[in-house]
């Protein structure tokens, strides 16, 4: 009886709680840090219907949907400069169906709903961010390995950032799973820019998995 | 000087029950304080200044109960009729009056009327009677005793102990499995992504203390007990565990907040599931301790649930059946085939044969006939009888065997003394251990000395070493490993009609080198027979029923064994005893008496002639010669024969020779000894030649003749000189000092209250193969006590190393504190199995 009544005032205090998703809500802060260190200003991309983050040195760019039922291709995804890739073997042609070459660039994402998506306030990148967390948390995540947040892009892609990145060399990450990409012709080793290496990523039920992965980081700060 | 025995709840391992003994003896006024941990019983001898109370306060101080047994009897007695509180009252009114009621309530709602009575003062038939004549109908009646309270007591504890292991599984089992399953990479077990530990840390934490909570709710005990004695400085089990567990929970909710706080690292140190999966698998362990310590004791039990719980009385000459707590000394009971006899008392009438089996373990029923005694539990086979109460209750054969069964039960033996010491400084040399241990761990680990395993952190690797050590050593075993043995043995033996009166006489019984038997009634049936009749002056047709008429004519007044074997003799040949004169018994040598002779005599006279009856000295006093008798007399000695002379106006008539017949399991009795090694000794008051001669067909190696009674405790005396370890086996009165004397006095059961007062074995039966067995018995005991010992000490000199971290130091394996627990509470269960094991005993 006791017990009973314990766990159920525990379950009413967790139920209650509104601070449970800690990762959702620490990822948002900290995605904001993010938006405000980069080098170029963080501006909406017309074309793909949302927000683009360029990495420093312009060679990527991480962009994610302001309206999910607005988003032409893609709710999250990357686009790269294709041409290291090609000069390390990357047959285009040879790509994956769901993988997108054009105009020199390499583009890969997801859809991740058809939501017309509602905002309380003003839409901001930050705001777009914070629908997706609300909306499809599964898609972000908490890389414990390089104490990173990640952004689930299908596939075996992502983009990570730091959670903080004063202690963090690698404050952006753009990360590409190799394996459709070797498939198409790629030397994962031969990347000019790009590193190859394993990485320890949580798989899809939450396990901790050694994978090889294509990475690009940027320390921000 | 009081003694009493007290029950005991909350001891879970030695450390408690050494608590409660030094407490005890500490109060001013005890003198003896003896804790079983298996039987939870308290024995305590104590005198001014300290009352019982002050003693049970004193318990119950230091966190343990002290469990009332319910004086008198009590019943509830469901009551019809009853409309208003008016009549309630009338009804309690109305049984306040009663002589030898306690305590009476009525419960108007219930309609049931809870009284506590004196079933000696106040018969159950009573209280009905006055329910109904203040004019309310007494119902159908439940009633608890004690022995039934006792049961009821241990069998809740099993439930409870049984509900909280199933909420502690029920919990534990989902708690081990989120946290293990991310952990597994081997096989992909289903698993909710919305408790992904990465992505959602939180809640999985959450989820975890919601799962541990019932868990921790279900264990309270060991928090409560452990830091109360951690407190009072006498850490015993329970504060291993509380310490352990609180360690890992504390630990935990410290990453909860940590988690909480943004460090979702934290997650990957969560150990509520070893928190969780300690407290559950020690309450199974403790469920099955619960579970096989009731069966240590199901002899006592066993010999419990014979006594009948009804008998037929005859009152105003019509029978009755009433509960056997309301019969008393005086009733008049009939018992019926089949039937059980309900208490002890004297036949007076009927006849029958009662299977006596129970008490004695002699399978042979055994002949009633008026006069003589029949015993409560014992079967009547085929009569009809009527008998006269005369012990009840407590003092009934039956329940000194449970009182004498229990008392032995309770007792320690010296051998457990070892184990009391070690498991008194145990648990704090363990803390010490778990404390140095997890210190030295975190510092080397601090420094880099030694490499971490995988994902642990210095302090969670330390905390790990720490929680495995104190959950690892628990001294349980230790406690359970002597009470345990001591009871199934004593308890084995009760089933044998053996009766060991303690644990230091098991102890002692298997290393006797010396036996030395009394003879008659031991060795002997004790009841001398004649065997030979020797005619010497008479010539008449059926001599020796002449002679044999004439010395049981003499002997008919004397007391003496053998003259009466004399008597029994003539009787059962059918003759008829002459009238004697003159009587006079002279000590020592024989008797002297005028008789009026039949014409049977060489005389042919029909005057009284003097006769004389007795042995070669009186004859030799008076002169008479014994011609060729003295030829006879010595080889009817020399057969282990008492050859009688008669004479009759100072000639030999005859010889009339006694002898007590040698029982039929002596021989068999005394080889099996000889098997075990024992040497086998004879005492008797019987000249050499005699005593020889019995010694000879039994098998005896050493005979100890001619020895007067009060002399009988110096030879035993001297033979414990010669540095042997010497068992005395009696029966009378005057082998009462050789039976204290020796180390191990041993009383037949044919034998007197003062014989079985003063030896440490009593055997239930006649018959001298219960000896061997009684010491086979011990033998297995000792040797069940001494496994149990070696595995108790063994597990834990070998798991406290393991748990500290040895075999890691080697580059082997760390001990998970789960399997700290495990292991811990299998050896309890196994010391208790081990124990059990000696219910298979068979009979030498």
């Amino acid at each position: 009886m006791k017990i009973g009544i314990v766990c159920i005032l525990l379950s009413l205090l967790a139920v209650s709680c509104d601070n449970l998703d800690v990762v959702g809500k620490d990822s948002v802060a900290s995605f904001e840090k993010v938006l405000s260190q980069t080098p170029q200003p963080v501006a909406p991309d017309e074309m793909n219907g949302g927000w683009s983050l360029s990495a420093p040195d312009n060679s990527a760019r991480f962009i994610w949907s302001k309206n999910f039922a607005e988003s032409p291709l893609h709710d999250v995804m990357l686009e790269l400069d294709a041409a290291p890739f090609i000069k390390a073997g990357l047959d285009p042609e040879k790509l994956p169906e769901h993988y997108a070459f054009y105009e020199g660039k390499l583009m890969v994402g997801t859809k991740l709903g058809q939501e017309q998506l509602k905002y309380p306030g003003q839409v901001t990148p930050l705001a777009s961010y914070q629908q997706i967390v609300k909306l499809k948390r599964s898609a972000v995540g908490y890389h414990g390995a390089l104490d990173h947040y990640g952004i689930n892009l299908g596939d075996g892609n992502l983009f990570e950032w730091a959670k903080d990145m004063t202690t963090n060399d690698k404050d952006i990450v753009f990360v590409l799973n190799p394996e459709p990409l070797i498939a198409a012709g790629l030397d994962p080793n031969g990347i000019e820019g790009w590193a190859f290496a394993k990485v320890t990523v949580d798989d899809a039920d939450g396990k901790p998995v050694q994978v090889d992965k294509i990475l690009k980081p940027f320390n921000l700060l | 000087m009081e003694s009493q025995t007290l029950t005991i709840g909350g001891m879970t391992c030695a450390a408690c029950a050494g608590r409660i003994e030094k407490t005890v003896r500490k109060l001013e006024g005890v003198t003896t304080a003896t804790v079983n941990l298996a039987s939870e019983k308290l024995f305590i001898e104590y005198g001014e200044p300290q009352t019982l109370t002050s003693i049970k306060e004193a318990v119950i101080k230091i966190g343990y109960e002290v469990l009332e047994k319910p004086k008198g009897t009590a019943v509830t007695i469901p009551i019809g009729g009853m409309t208003c509180a008016a009549c309630s009252q009338r009804v309690e009114r109305a049984l306040r009056k009663l002589e030898g009621i306690e305590t009476v309530t009525v419960n108007l709602a219930t309609e049931k009327a809870s009284i506590l009575y004196d079933p000696q003062r106040v018969r159950l038939s009573a209280i009905r009677e006055t329910i109904e004549k203040a004019g309310y109908q007494a119902l159908e009646t439940s009633k608890t005793g004690a022995i039934d309270e006792d049961k009821l007591r241990k069998e809740r504890e099993i439930k409870i102990l049984w509900t909280k292991f199933v909420v502690a599984v029920s919990f534990g089992a989902p708690l081990l499995y989120i946290a293990m399953v991310p952990m597994i990479k081997v096989v992909n077990l289903p698993f909710p992504k919305t408790l992904a530990p990465m992505n959602f840390p939180f809640i999985y934490a959450l989820v975890e203390v919601v799962l541990v909570i019932p868990i921790i709710i279900a264990g309270n005990r060991f928090y409560r007990v452990g830091f109360k004695n951690l407190i009072h400085r006498s850490p015993n089990m329970d504060s291993l565990i509380a310490v352990g567990t609180s360690a890992a929970v504390i630990y935990s909710f410290y990453n909860v907040w940590e988690i909480y706080q943004g460090n979702f690292l934290a997650v990957e140190s969560l150990y509520f599931e070893t928190a969780g999966v300690i407290i559950a698998l020690i309450l199974l362990g403790k469920s099955l301790e619960a579970v096989s310590k009731g069966r240590t004791s199901e002899a006592i039990k066993k010999l419990m649930g014979l006594a009948p719980k009804t008998a037929i009385i005859i009152e105003k000459g019509v029978e009755k059946e009433i509960p056997i707590d309301e019969v008393i000394p005086g009733d008049i009971i009939v018992v019926k085939p089949g039937t059980k006899i309900p208490v002890d008392g004297v036949v007076i009438d009927g006849q029958t044969a009662i299977d006596e089996s129970m008490l004695t373990g002699e399978s042979m029923p055994v002949d009633k006939k008026a006069g003589d005694k029949v015993y409560a539990a014992t079967i009547n086979s085929n009569g009809v009888i009527r008998f006269k109460a005369e012990k009840i209750g407590g003092d009934t054969a039956l329940a000194q065997i449970i009182k004498l069964v229990e008392d032995a039960q309770g007792s320690k033996a010296p051998i457990a003394q070892m184990a009391d010491i070690v498991s008194g400084y145990f648990v704090p040399i363990v803390c010490l251990i778990g404390i140095l241990a997890g210190t030295a761990w975190f510092a080397a680990a601090s420094t880099g000395l030694v490499a971490l395993p995988a994902g642990k952190s210095v302090l969670e690797f330390s905390l790990t070493i720490f929680i495995s050590v104190l959950v690892i050593a628990c001294p349980c075993a230790l406690g359970l490993a002597t009470p345990t043995a001591i009871m199934v043995g004593t308890g084995k033996g009760a089933e044998h009609g053996i009766l060991i009166k303690g644990g230091e006489a098991l102890e002692t019984t298997h290393k006797i080198t010396t036996i030395v038997f009394d003879k008659t009634g031991t060795i002997t049936e004790g009841k001398p027979k004649v065997t030979d009749i020797i005619i010497d002056n008479l010539e008449e047709a059926n001599r020796e029923d002449v002679l044999l008429r004439l010395v049981a004519s003499v002997e008919k007044g004397s007391e003496h064994p053998l003259g009466q074997a004399i008597v029994q003799e003539a009787e059962a040949r059918g003759l008829t005893l002459a009238p004697v004169t003159d009587f006079t018994a002279l000590v020592g040598r024989g008797i002297e008496a005028r008789i009026q002779a039949p014409h049977t005599l060489e005389s042919h006279s029909q005057a009284p002639v003097t006769m004389l009856v007795g042995n070669k000295k009186l004859m030799d006093e008076r002169r008479i010669p014994l011609g060729a008798l003295t030829e006879e007399s010595d080889r009817l000695a020399e057969e282990g024969k008492t050859p009688m002379f008669a004479a009759l106006d100072g000639k030999i008539a005859g010889i009339v020779a006694v002898a007590d017949v040698v029982k039929s399991s002596s021989k068999a009795a005394i080889e099996a000894l000889h098997k075990m090694g024992i040497e086998v000794a004879m005492i008797t008051g019987d000249n050499k030649k005699t005593a020889a001669a019995i010694a000879k067909q039994v098998g005896i190696d050493q005979v100890l003749s001619e020895v007067l009674p009060q002399d009988k405790s110096n030879e035993v005396k001297k033979l414990q000189e010669e540095g042997r370890k010497v068992a005395m086996v009696g029966d009378g009165i005057n082998d009462a000092p050789a039976l204290v004397q020796a180390d191990i006095g041993v009383a037949i059961g044919s034998g007197t209250d003062v014989a079985m007062e003063s030896a440490d074995i009593v055997l239930m039966r006649s018959d001298l193969m219960d000896v061997p067995t009684a010491i086979n018995l011990s033998k297995k005991t000792i040797r069940t006590i001494k496994q149990n010992l070696f595995w108790a000490f063994g597990y834990n000199v070998l798991g406290i190393p393991i748990a500290a971290g040895v075999l890691y130091l080697f580059g082997g394996p760390l001990l998970n504190p789960i399997f700290a627990a495990a292991a811990m509470s299998m050896s309890s269960v196994s010391v208790l199995t081990n124990a059990l094991r000696l219910k298979r005993f068979k009979q030498a």
